[in-house]
């Protein structure tokens, strides 16, 4: 693609170059009128010949570049469905047919074709992801494709570009490129179940959150959550952010997330759980904080 | 001599003097005591009459002829109406005859009225009369069931109405109040008098969906429930008063005493579609996840926090309602009531009605202590 756009850059600015020159030539070298058969030569040739000739092979360029842009990735595939107002996410690795699913966040592997397949079940949204590849609509009943190969490691921020509804501005994610072997770990973890609570407080947690019916909509791969609604928080704990991407993942921010839900993001399907006491609230976030 | 504007306005500024000076003077006599001559009477009836058939233009009558909604109504009416409405068997009080106006018996009149009037009636009440609006906002449902009884009216006699208005109490022959209700072991005689009118001193209900079965559900549920309608963050113009008055305390005391009582071990409700319960099932156990409805069971199966209620076996129809007040916004509840808010709204009727009918059909669950 870089190819294209260098090629474009050039001949623009030679074309560029041209035509003040023309124009230069016109009114300062020799400012007067031209004969007849100049003029009607520089009106075909100018105007219709050279702008078909350039037009035309440029058209033929780029459309030979298109194959390359849908050519499938290097077997890792990501669907990832754009919901109000956040992202669910699988991870189709090569060979294997069970998907490793997370959310708001994507992890991919340097330097690898990365197939994504994009949808929505509810509205339109669009991801994009600034410095890695232009905007892709996520569109009900349909899917749409987007092949990144990252050239980088790094944490990039991605956004949803389609007005999507009342919080359409907190539907946020993260972006992380790892090199091929910590991505490769970082998927072992992620398809494993939860590991079950350490400490008092988190076991606590567990069991609130088992009480209270967070399992209606949260998985909890390794538990008895198994709700398909929310997002799955099977490794919650080790995400680059909460609540995608508007809160930092620290234990104060899972508190206050539980407890204003709706005071946060306006409009969202999680219920705010003011009625609990900070202490349980408290324990929540610790059981949270720990699904790493 | 020609009546012009001036002569116009003088004449009604006049007109109002002498009405100030007659409101200031106290001659005119307000006394109840005092009664209405025949022409007033003649005229707030008149008028009365009007302003209920103008308001009620417009008011769909849903279908009044199912039992549960009469049983519904008569026990609020035996509490709420008869006091100064009288009933068969049971004469006004002495004290609502001398309001101006008398507070009407109520069968000669039932029938002046179309449905959707008396609902009018009911629901907000008649200004100057001491007739009082409902006490519950948005439950139309309940008003409804107050008209459904009154419709039924004039057909009873004495022992009918007892049997409607209190159950099993009328059934076995025990006088209404006072004693009867001494052998109830530690809860309060007369708050669980009242209760048991309606819910039955099992907390069975009385085997129709009139009333949801309190038996098999936890203290902390029934608790939170009671003092959500004492505390009107639950809407019901029947529950709100009749827990009204009763101190907390006691309260909990009623709380314990059903918790303790023994649900049937059947399913309530005559034999289910098997193909609604089945869709049913599918809502309870799954959800429906495009929709974004999580698992009935995933809150109300068996590991579930106290004051979130039992729902396996209890009537089909309460269940349906309570969902469609939750979706509509009118029911309120314990402090966790919105977490159903926000599941019923993605509810349509067919699915509320699947959903019920399932839940209905499970065998009831004991309560844990």
């Amino acid at each position: 693609m870089a190819e294209l756009f260098w090629l474009m850059a050039g001949g623009a600015a030679l074309i560029w170059v041209l035509v003040l020159g023309t124009a230069f030539y016109a009114t300062r070298v020799r400012p007067r009128p031209h004969g007849e058969h100049v003029g009607r030569m520089l009106i075909l040739g100018g105007g219709v010949a050279f702008p078909l000739v350039v037009l035309t092979s440029l058209l033929i360029y780029g459309l030979a570049l298109m194959p390359e842009l849908r050519a499938p990735g290097d077997g890792l595939k990501i669907r990832v469905s754009g919901e109000q107002w956040w992202w669910r996410v699988a991870y189709y690795r090569p060979g294997s047919d069970a998907p490793v699913h997370a959310a708001n966040e994507l992890r991919l592997p340097l330097g690898q074709r990365v197939e994504l397949e994009l949808d929505s079940p509810d509205v339109i949204h669009s991801l994009w992801i600034p410095p890695l590849a232009g905007k892709v609509d996520m569109i009900p009943g349909r899917t749409t494709r987007l092949v990144l190969e990252p050239t980088r490691t790094g944490t990039f921020r991605g956004v949803c570009a389609e007005f999507c509804g009342a919080s359409h501005a907190l539907m946020a994610f993260m972006v992380e490129v790892m090199e091929p072997e910590a991505f490769a770990a970082w998927l072992e973890s992620e398809a494993a179940p939860a590991r079950p609570a350490k400490d008092a407080l988190a076991r606590q947690g567990a069991d609130l959150f088992l009480e209270l019916g967070c399992g209606a909509c949260h998985t909890v791969r390794g538990t008895e959550a198994r709700g398909p609604v929310g997002p799955d928080l099977t490794h919650v704990g080790s995400r680059l952010s909460l609540a995608a991407g508007i809160m930092p993942n620290e234990p104060d921010a899972f508190a206050r997330w539980i407890a204003e839900a709706e005071e946060i993001k306006p409009g969202s399907r999680m219920p705010s759980f003011n009625m609990l006491p900070a202490r349980e609230l408290d324990a929540l976030a610790a059981w949270l904080e720990s699904l790493q | 001599m020609r009546i012009g504007i001036k002569e116009l306005v003088l004449i009604l500024a006049a007109l109002a003097a002498g009405g100030l000076l007659f409101a200031w003077s106290g001659i005119f006599n307000i006394a109840a005591s005092s009664g209405h001559w025949a022409i007033t009477k003649w005229f707030l009836h008149y008028t009365m009459h009007q302003s209920v058939e103008t308001h009620a233009m417009g008011i769909e009558t849903p279908p009044l002829d199912d039992i549960a909604m009469v049983q519904r109504g008569a026990g609020h009416y035996a509490t709420g109406c008869a006091p100064c409405h009288g009933a068969p068997g049971t004469e006004r009080s002495p004290v609502a005859l001398e309001m101006t106006p008398h507070p009407p018996t109520l069968v000669p009149h039932i029938e002046v009225f179309e449905p959707r009037e008396l609902f009018w009636i009911v629901k907000n009440g008649v200004k100057y009369t001491g007739m009082p609006a409902w006490a519950g906002h948005e439950r139309d449902d309940e008003v409804w069931s107050v008209v459904a009884f009154l419709l039924r009216l004039d057909e009873l006699d004495e022992a009918g109405y007892r049997e409607l208005a209190h159950g099993e109490a009328a059934r076995r022959g025990e006088p209404l109040d006072g004693p009867v209700l001494a052998a109830l072991g530690g809860a309060p005689p007369e708050p669980l008098a009242g209760c048991a009118r309606c819910h039955g001193r099992d907390g069975n209900g009385r085997g129709t969906g009139a009333f949801p079965r309190l038996s098999g559900q936890s203290e902390a549920y029934l608790l939170a429930s009671l003092l959500a309608y004492a505390r009107e963050t639950r809407n019901s113009g029947i529950m709100t008063p009749a827990v009204s008055g009763i101190g907390e305390g006691e309260l909990a005391r009623l709380a314990a005493h059903y918790a303790r009582q023994a649900p049937p071990d059947t399913g309530s409700g005559p034999a289910p579609d098997e193909e609604l319960v089945e869709q049913g099932r599918r809502i309870a156990r799954d959800g429906v996840p495009v929709d974004g409805v999580p698992a009935c069971l995933s809150c109300h199966g068996e590991r579930r926090r106290p004051v979130y209620p039992a729902l396996a076996g209890q009537h089909a129809d309460y269940l349906a309602g309570q969902l469609r007040l939750f979706r509509d916004g009118g029911r309120g509840g314990t402090p966790f009531a919105h977490l159903m808010e926000t599941v019923a709204r993605r509810l349509d009727d067919g699915q509320i009605e699947a959903v019920s009918a399932f839940l209905a059909s499970l065998p009831p669950e004991h309560a844990t202590p």
